[in-house]
């Protein structure tokens, strides 16, 4: 990752490679300065005197490298906790449950409080799904057609990942 | 079965010529089935102007034992010799008994259907859709509907074989 600077900002600091070291290390004196108590008008008249430029060229000049400054700063900051940014943005993002395992039961109803002697068949399922680390279970249930449907449905699914379709998208973007 | 003295009273009414002719007495009978099994079914169910001439203290009293009884006989399941005996205990003659045996008759599968849909269960299963993604970078997810979860290619063989394990299971014990 590299600093941008806009055009406007490189032609504030094109004059800093022109003028000897003493003088940088004077500006970065006064950017810093700037940082702490903000600007100085009679300072940027005082070094344009001496250095046969006007105040605006000066001032552009500390402005420019004190935003310099900042944002290398901010840099600095991002790549010494890059890997905790990282992963602190990507909890952050909405991520799906992910499949873990199933567990499956057959019951069958023989009465209940509002009908006696009754046959009726259930398939109980326990989803065992991770989200982030943390593990939770869904107890869910269904009816025999129903079971039988949903087997059908996600074997078309995986019918879907062996045409030619699928198996070339999958070659060709890695 | 177990019914109070206010159905045995009801019954002991429509049992009557005199409070119920022939006509009112279907059509109350008609009427106690469409309240239970009928979901728009409401208070006008007894507006019938075969009715009118009828006590609405009596034409209700009729209606709630009607339907009270219909419930319990559903619910143990009554054969036809049940319900005979007791309509006969109430006084009914041979033809309000028939009557009413082929009334409950031609309504018995839509009563067990209510009754055996009331009670609590899990929550059920209705259906599935899928979705294949090749995931090449992340984006913000839309929001899904229900239980969503993803899986990886392996996952979903293991959680398809599962699946199929229980409903050979399932076939299995339909053979018993």
């Amino acid at each position: 990752m590299l600093l941008e600077l806009s055009e406007e900002h490189k032609e504030h600091l094109a004059f800093l490679p022109q003028v000897d070291s003493a003088v940088v290390a004077e500006f970065g004196r006064i950017a810093v300065e700037f940082l702490r108590r903000g600007a100085n008008p009679k300072i940027y008249e005082g070094a344009a005197r001496k250095l046969n430029v006007s105040s605006d060229t000066v001032q552009h000049g500390v402005e420019g490298l004190t935003y310099l400054l900042t944002e290398s700063s901010k840099l600095m900051l991002y790549l010494d906790n890059r890997k905790e940014i990282r992963t602190i943005l990507s909890e952050l993002a909405p991520s799906l449950p992910s499949y873990h395992n199933l567990e499956w039961r057959l019951d069958v109803q023989l009465a209940s409080r509002s009908l006696r002697q009754q046959i009726k068949p259930a398939v109980t399922i326990k989803l065992h799904l991770n989200q982030n680390g943390d593990h939770n279970t869904k107890v869910l249930q269904t009816d025999p057609a129903t079971l039988l449907h949903l087997v059908q449905q996600l074997e078309q699914a995986l019918e879907e990942m062996k045409t030619n379709h699928c198996r070339r998208v999958v070659r060709n973007i890695k | 079965m177990e019914l109070s003295e206010s159905v045995q009273k009801g019954f002991q009414m429509l049992a009557d010529p005199r409070s119920f002719d022939s006509n009112a007495f279907t059509l109350l009978l008609r009427a106690a089935f469409q309240s239970l099994l009928d979901a728009q079914a409401d208070e006008a169910v007894l507006d019938h102007p075969d009715l009118k001439h009828i006590d609405p203290v009596v034409l209700k009293h009729c209606h709630a034992a009607a339907a009270t009884y219909i419930l319990e006989a559903g619910k143990h399941r009554a054969d036809k010799s049940t319900l005979s005996t007791y309509l006969e205990d109430c006084k009914f003659d041979r033809e309000r008994i028939e009557l009413f045996c082929t009334e409950y008759q031609n309504n018995k599968n839509s009563l067990e259907i209510l009754l055996g849909s009331i009670g609590r269960s899990l929550p059920h299963i209705t259906d599935v859709s899928w979705r294949l993604e090749y995931q090449i970078k992340n984006t913000d997810s839309p929001s899904y509907p229900e239980i969503s979860f993803s899986c990886s290619m392996e996952q979903l063989q293991d959680l398809v074989g599962k699946l199929k394990d229980a409903s050979k299971s399932l076939e299995r014990a339909t053979q018993l």
